[in-house]
């Protein structure tokens, strides 16, 4: 029964247009990276890092290192905004329309209705994530060889890596990017199972994940930045440190999975709670 | 079929659905009246476990709505006022989402709903391209999909024209006639009530002020039309003879107990007034209506 109700959610989810214009955003978002990394200055400044390091920069400007560089500024920005946006709609669209209300008047618990939406938004999450990755890659071959992996970022350092292991590492940090989103998709879920729009839900999850941003970057709160969601969200990146540090990788990957679990529950709670009217 | 128990929702300071008890049996056309904001559709939220009772019980096929709502609705079809779809999906397409929240559906037996509701050509459409009176078929083949015993219908001719306001009347009696099925018809469509229903409830401001039969409401005083050269002239003849205890607008008359229209045209013939019409007049539950709200609101003037 469980995989009836979670193929029609993929059906509302992917029968819309507008999921297809936000993958669309993306793969023309990575175009446009791709092209400014090709004739832009980035390429060249990289190149005069590696250089000044003793590697040859025609081993480590490939496939992965530009796949890599692409992804970042949508992780950054678009993936939080466009996952908040699935994830806000997901309920309090439904009620906004009208439709939960010809669902609730069915035989089905509202919990049961709740955790196959919540599947369906964190497939949703994955599979976006899994298509970013997969176009980046793709979009990044046309031009750059299948070579090493170099990978430069606060806090990781200064790191470079043979293609198979580089290529381990971008799989990984595809599923915590996956897990990212679904972080994204569960707090705006969250929220659009309070009585209140969809907008109100995407905003208040946007808020919460920019003031998470924003305290985890200020220096008093230095002490307390495992504290914020989004410093956790930068373990996608932090694996590529040499070595990987799988433990706090697996301590993020535990609070994350809380957090998802945590959102979820305040949500049912509060759609279990609230009276469904027109 | 339905049974509510002292029934209270309270929304803040308003009080929605005030000691509400009804009891609806089954192969009963019901009909909910009220005035919008009534308490009519609180009322079936809470029937169909959508708005939470702040006391009192409801029990639908014989179960707790609150307890066991899965059972409660196994056999339950309803139809909202202005029906809402997955617009950007086929009309099949909703009817496989909308049904498999009760259970698995055949194909086949879609097909057989839209045929039955005049959808067949138009099921693979984007319900975006619907008419206002196909949406409502859609909404009742969404409700007979799981074969309901009990239908309830909040508002079902909001919003339709004329057209569409007599098929779903036919609709709903045909669905009655052949399907045997109890029927909640919630509306403020007073007409509409007294083609279909055998028995109704009138709530005002959550207070149910009447509950009965439909003929109940047509026991008022009996009103006969009287077309007549001179209506004044009639008039003092017949109240001369004693055969007339009031009237009204100039053309009703309010006969005595035991006095039927042959004597007042008798008399009237006697004294050489000719008689162009003369007919009983039922009284309508509109009448009925608005002398039930009348009398609610001189209640309430009368307690501050």
């Amino acid at each position: 029964m469980l995989y009836r109700h979670l193929r029609n959610e993929l059906w509302k989810l992917f029968g819309k247009k507008r999921t297809y214009i936000g993958f669309g955003a993306f793969v023309l978002v990575q175009s446009g990276m791709l092209l400014m990394f090709r004739f832009g200055r980035v390429r060249a400044e990289m190149e005069r890092t590696l250089a000044g390091n003793g590697y040859l920069a025609r081993e480590y400007i490939s496939t992965l290192t530009v796949a890599l560089i692409m992804l970042i500024p949508q992780v950054a920005l678009l993936m939080p905004l466009y996952a908040a946006l699935v994830g806000g709609d997901m309920v309090a669209k439904e009620a906004e329309d009208g439709t939960l209300r010809m669902i609730l008047s069915r035989p089905i618990s509202r919990f049961s209705l709740l955790l196959v939406k919540w599947f369906a938004g964190v497939i949703f999450a994955a599979l976006l994530v899994i298509v970013l990755g997969g176009t980046a890659l793709a979009l990044a071959r046309i031009w750059f060889p299948w070579k090493g992996m170099f990978v430069s970022w606060p806090g990781i350092g200064f790191n470079v890596l043979s293609a198979a292991t580089g290529f381990k590492l971008y799989l990984w940090s595809i599923s915590f990017m996956a897990l990212n989103a679904s972080v994204a998709v569960g707090i705006a879920f969250m929220f659009s199972c309070f009585n209140m729009k969809p907008a109100a839900a995407t905003i208040l999850a946007l808020s919460v994940l920019f003031i998470s941003m924003v305290l985890e970057n200020i220096p008093f709160f230095e002490p307390y930045k495992e504290w914020f969601p989004t410093y956790h969200f930068h373990t996608w990146i932090r694996i590529y440190s040499q070595p990987t540090p799988w433990d706090a990788v697996t301590q993020t990957l535990c609070i994350l999975l809380a957090m998802n679990l945590t959102t979820f529950l305040v949500g049912a709670a509060a759609f279990q709670a609230r009276d469904i009217k027109s | 079929m339905i049974q509510l128990k002292n029934l209270y929702k309270q929304f803040g300071a308003r009080m929605a659905v005030d000691d509400l008890t009804l009891q609806v049996p089954p192969g009963e056309i019901y009909g909910l009246l009220g005035h919008n904001g009534a308490g009519k559709s609180t009322a079936i939220g809470m029937m169909l476990g959508q708005v939470w009772p702040t006391s009192g019980e409801v029990r639908i096929c014989g179960h707790d709505v609150t307890a066991h709502r899965r059972l409660a609705l196994q056999k339950v079809g309803a139809i909202f006022e202005s029906p809402a779809f997955y617009d950007y999906l086929s009309g099949r397409r909703n009817l496989e989402i909308l049904s498999s929240y009760t259970a698995a559906t055949p194909r086949q037996r879609i097909q057989e709903v839209m045929d039955w509701v005049g959808l067949s050509g138009r099921e693979d459409t984007k319900v975006r391209t619907y008419s206002h009176g196909m949406r409502a078929r859609l909404a009742l083949a969404q409700a007979l999909l799981p074969h309901p015993e009990l239908l309830i219908l909040d508002e079902p001719s909001d919003g339709l024209d004329p057209e569409g306001i007599h098929e779903m009347r036919q609709t709903i009696l045909r669905l009655h006639r052949e399907l045997g099925l109890t029927i909640l018809l919630s509306s403020h469509l007073l007409n509409e009530v007294e083609q279909l229903c055998s028995r109704i409830a009138v709530l005002n401001q959550g207070r149910m002020v009447f509950e009965g039969p439909l003929t109940a409401t047509k026991q008022g005083e009996q009103w006969v039309r009287l077309k007549v050269g001179d209506f004044s002239a009639a008039l003092g003849h017949l109240r001369a003879a004693q055969l007339i205890q009031g009237e009204r607008d100039g053309k009703f008359i309010a006969l005595q107990p035991e006095v039927g229209t042959d004597q007042v045209v008798k008399l009237l013939v006697e004294r050489g007034m000719p008689v162009y019409e003369i007919a009983c007049e039922e009284q309508r539950l509109e009448d009925f209506y608005l002398e039930l709200m009348n009398g609610a609101r001189e209640v309430k003037e009368a307690n501050g």
